[in-house]
């Protein structure tokens, strides 16, 4: 049984569809990685496995049906969705920004992890007192992902983490995320934009076209493909 | 706010089915001036001179908040203070008639006047005042009102109000009586009723010229301001004077509907115009659906016959307060089942019928005028947290 | 001069009730982008039964804090029944304010239903006595208003600073939509802000009453007193609502003492405060510039 498995997938804004009915599945562990252009639906698709978009089909995680739920109720069921944009909240400052992270979690080891993502990210430790708005957008994205790793989430939805920031900084910020990865086991569902770092980082990959799934396949077959090669790889 | 204009526009677009009986010969809109004037006609003869002075006062309630319509349906300005505007229209005609013998249409036109300047002093420092800062102050204004006009008791009154005499002959003097309404020998109609068709006309060439303004170019600047005022500015519209003189015929119709409430009860008191009476000129515009010419009568209306009918027949003194915990209850109902008031409801059924119809037509994406996009659409289904759940405001990226 | 130190007294005394309200109001404003028309309704509402409570043989202080919990409850569920399903107000606001505004009509009508339209008189929670410095006499009311004020601030201070939940409010205050993904219960977190600005309501009502007595009208001046408070202080900061409830209070009090056309309408200087605060320095003393989104 997958970790999560999305089915017939249908969500729109209003009367505007922009998916139509796509199925994925995304094993524990796994880091799969979701590519398209501008317009295709990929963060339409993130926002709906998170609920904060409405849709039809079935999404189930570990077996069980997500349907109408709530952003709050899936990262207590285990899902952590770093929003395009980073989304920190820019008011509090980077400590305050991981321990809101960690607002669902009832154990005694929210102090510790928070020393293991400092360690992880050093530069986030440097700031833990500085308001999470004046930082660069590097630092935002990183501290962004570490705060959805705050809750110690099994599968994390993460949504183009290269847009806006410098090649060099997302070079680090992809490292950094496969190394935590690695190391906790978590599984990633990623869209990104950036097909090349994508299918550097992620083992399985689709494509999706205008609400639609138009390929699938491992990374190096997604990478090998012609047409897929020119249309996102630059050739 | 997102509403939608009542009437479509007359050209017809492939795959957009006409709106009207006789496959479309005769609009609906044609049906609805013509079945009003008819309504019009009738009433003064249908009902008795009791009822008939009711049904008068609905009629300076529908114009003044027609006006309100205009400014918060259409421009998206949102007044908490018409009834200090619909007081100053009444005032004015009070004053004028009584202290200056003047004549009652010329009250009304001063009303109109007076009410217009004033409008466009407060259209002013709206402009920087946006949103719900402008409900605040407007919201100050209606409060202010009634005190002011106590204050400047010299004019107005005071405490006492204003009762509307005019000199009349009387045994070789001449004294002070209470202005009456005399219905002309010609017309062969009582008192009542004269003066119904005199509101009436009044009445309907406010709205027929709010008809025609809505339509006209100022009118979709106005909704354009409405929907998004910096790119209504990038896009070349003049949105600081528009957006003033928006208020300041908004603040007409109030005169206009106040003086012609003054001139119904021939007599005037501060406390006829306090917070609350703004209050429910919202109550009426949101009940009606803004952004449609009808509503505010059908809001008017419905309040007349609420307040009248149920309230003062039906319930006991005690109980008097059932008005506005009615009214207050409804507000919030209607914002969850039906922001767009009846008149939206029933944009929204037609529209579904329509889209239904012409399923598989792909809509534009991204934003249009009329957004089916309210939060309380039954359309999407509800999920937990509607915070994030708002298809009204889509993606940055449209993916 | 005395005298005029007793007027300012005066002022403060009155500047803090209006400051409580103004807090309540902030912390509406913070959360949810809106400002809640119905906080002076649900205040006196609130009060209504701290009066009733203390009818029934409660000891004053006892009923008020039923009061407050009353009122907390009564601000948390018309906060789910009538702005909750109206989703994210941040980027809506016009229908929340409508709604509120029909609270405050069915809110201030309720009250007349249940109690009845003539005003009752209402005991003072600091009592009648009064402290003598020299040839000036103070209210131990006033300064019990202060003092009452004081703990407030305090309690909030604590609240945001030091408690998951204060900083739940923070956080939602900020993004509400992050929040949420990051697994905050952002709608239990506004339900909680609505029922503390209720439960302070009923404490600034307590301070109201005694001087005319309790009627269903008894906010209505407050309400805009309140308004001009956090106008001038900024619609986001606390300090600002308690600082320019003060300056208000004082302001409010003083000038009609000095000025006889202010005296028939009190509420003018407060509606002048508001537009020149608007119009002039829109974010007040304390609060945050807006950055107009395109």
């Amino acid at each position: 049984m997958s970790l999560l498995e999305v089915t017939d997938l249908s969500a729109g804004y209003g009367m505007v569809p922009v998916l139509r009915g796509i199925s994925l599945h995304v094993e524990a562990g796994e880091a799969v990685v979701v590519l398209g252009a501008n317009g295709a639906g990929k963060t339409t698709t993130l926002r709906a496995i998170s609920a904060m978009l409405a849709s039809t089909g079935t999404i189930r995680f570990d077996g069980v049906g997500m349907q109408r739920s709530s952003p709050d109720r899936m990262v207590r069921a285990g899902i952590s969705h770093v929003p395009q944009g980073r989304g920190t909240i820019v008011d509090l400052t980077v400590e305050e920004n991981l321990m809101i992270g960690a607002y669902v979690r009832t154990d005694d080891e929210v102090e510790s992890d928070l020393a293991r993502w400092f360690g992880v990210f050093p530069r986030l430790e440097e700031r833990r007192n500085q308001v999470a708005g004046s930082m660069s957008g590097g630092e935002q994205q990183m501290l962004a992902i570490a705060r959805a790793f705050m809750s110690r989430p099994r599968l994390i939805l993460l949504d183009e983490p290269s847009l806006g920031l410098a090649p060099l900084v997302t070079r680090e910020v992809f490292d950094r995320v496969a190394e935590s990865v690695t190391e906790t086991g978590t599984a990633v569902l990623l869209v990104e934009q950036n097909a090349n770092l994508a299918l550097d980082f992620a083992t399985r990959g689709y494509v999706l076209e205008s609400g639609s799934i138009v390929g699938e396949g491992s990374a190096d077959e997604l990478r090998g493909d012609e047409s897929i090669r020119r249309a996102y790889l630059g050739g | 706010m997102s509403g939608s204009v009542l009437e479509e526009p007359p050209t017809v677009r492939p795959g957009v089915v006409p709106s009207g009986p006789f496959g479309g010969r005769v609009s609906w809109r044609w049906i609805g001036w013509i079945g009003a004037v008819i309504v019009l006609i009738v009433t003064p003869h249908v009902l008795d001179a009791f009822w008939t002075g009711k049904v008068t006062g609905w009629v300076c309630l529908a114009v003044a908040a027609q006006g309100l319509n205009l400014l918060t349906g259409y421009n998206g300005q949102i007044s908490a203070g018409h009834g200090a505007l619909y007081g100053l229209g009444a005032y004015t005609c009070a004053i004028w008639v009584d202290h200056f013998d003047g004549q009652f249409l010329g009250g009304v036109a001063l009303a109109a006047i007076v009410s217009f300047a004033a409008g466009l002093l407060i259209g002013l420092p709206a402009l920087r005042i946006k949103g719900l800062y402008l409900a605040l102050v407007t919201l100050a204004v209606a409060t202010l009102f009634p005190d002011l006009v106590k204050q400047l008791e010299g004019i107005t009154g005071g405490q006492q109000g204003l009762k509307m005499s005019e000199p009349v002959p009387y045994r070789g003097t001449v004294v002070q009586q209470n202005v009456k309404w005399v219905a002309p020998e010609w017309t062969g109609l009582a008192d009542d009723q004269w003066r119904f068709y005199v509101f009436a006309v009044i009445a309907l060439a406010c709205f027929a010229l709010t008809a025609n303004l809505v339509r006209s170019r100022m009118g979709r600047a106005m909704v354009a301001i409405r929907d998004n005022e910096v790119a209504a500015e990038t896009n070349g519209v003049p949105v600081a004077r528009v957006k003033v003189v928006t208020f300041g015929l908004s603040s007409a119709l109030a005169g206009v509907g106040g003086a012609l409430f003054a001139l119904w009860q021939t007599q005037v008191f501060p406390l006829s115009f306090t917070l609350t009476a703004s209050l429910y000129f919202l109550v009426a515009v949101v009940l009606g659906g803004p952004s449609s010419v009808i509503g505010p009568a059908i809001g008017a209306i419905s309040y007349g016959l609420f307040e009248d009918v149920l309230s003062k027949k039906v319930l006991p003194e005690r109980w008097q307060s059932l008005t506005p915990l009615i009214l207050g209850v409804l507000l919030v109902v209607l914002m969850q089942l039906a922001p767009g008031g009846t008149v939206g409801m029933v944009q929204t059924l037609r529209r579904r019928r329509l889209a239904r119809r012409a399923s598989g037509v792909l809509q534009p994406a991204g934003q249009t005028v009329d957004q089916a996009t309210d939060p309380a659409t039954p359309d999407d289904p509800a999920t937990d947290d509607p915070v994030l759940d708002d298809p009204a405001t889509p993606d940055p990226t449209n993916d | 001069m005395s005298e005029f130190f007793q007027f300012v007294v005066i002022g403060l005394g009155n500047g803090a009730v209006y400051a409580m309200v103004g807090m309540g109001l902030v912390v509406i404003y913070r959360s949810t982008g809106v400002l809640n028309f119905s906080q002076g309704e649900i205040a006196m509402f609130s009060t209504f039964i701290v009066w009733s409570a203390h009818e029934a043989g409660l000891p004053l202080p006892l009923a008020l804090v039923v009061g407050m919990i009353a009122g907390a409850a009564i601000g948390a569920v018309l906060f789910r029944i009538a702005v909750q399903p109206l989703g994210d107000s941040k980027a809506n606001p016009l229908p929340v304010v409508i709604a509120t505004i029909g609270l405050f009509l069915a809110v201030n009508a309720s009250a007349s239903l249940v109690w009845g339209s003539e005003s009752k008189p209402f005991e003072k929670l600091f009592g009648l006595g009064a402290l003598e410095i020299g040839s000036v006499s103070i209210d131990y009311q006033k300064i019990g208003a202060l003092a009452v004020l004081a703990v407030e601030v305090l309690a909030f201070q604590l609240l945001f600073n030091r408690t998951k939940l204060g900083l739940a409010m923070r956080s939602v205050a900020s993004n509400p939509e992050s929040s949420a993904l990051a697994g905050v219960p952002v709608n239990r977190v506004l339900l909680a802000g609505w029922g503390l600005a209720a439960a302070i309501g009923a404490v600034a009502g307590t301070f109201t009453a005694p001087n005319f007595g309790i009627d269903a009208n008894l906010m209505l001046n407050t309400l805009v007193f309140a308004f001009a408070a956090i106008a001038l202080g900024g619609f986001d900061s606390l300090i600002g609502a308690v600082v320019g409830g003060l300056i208000v209070g004082v302001l409010t009090d003083v000038a009609p003492r000095y000025i006889d056309a202010i005296d028939k309408m009190p509420l003018a200087p407060a509606f002048l405060l508001i537009v020149a605060v608007l119009l002039f320095r829109p974010e007040g003393l304390f609060g945050t510039r807006r950055v107009q989104r395109v």
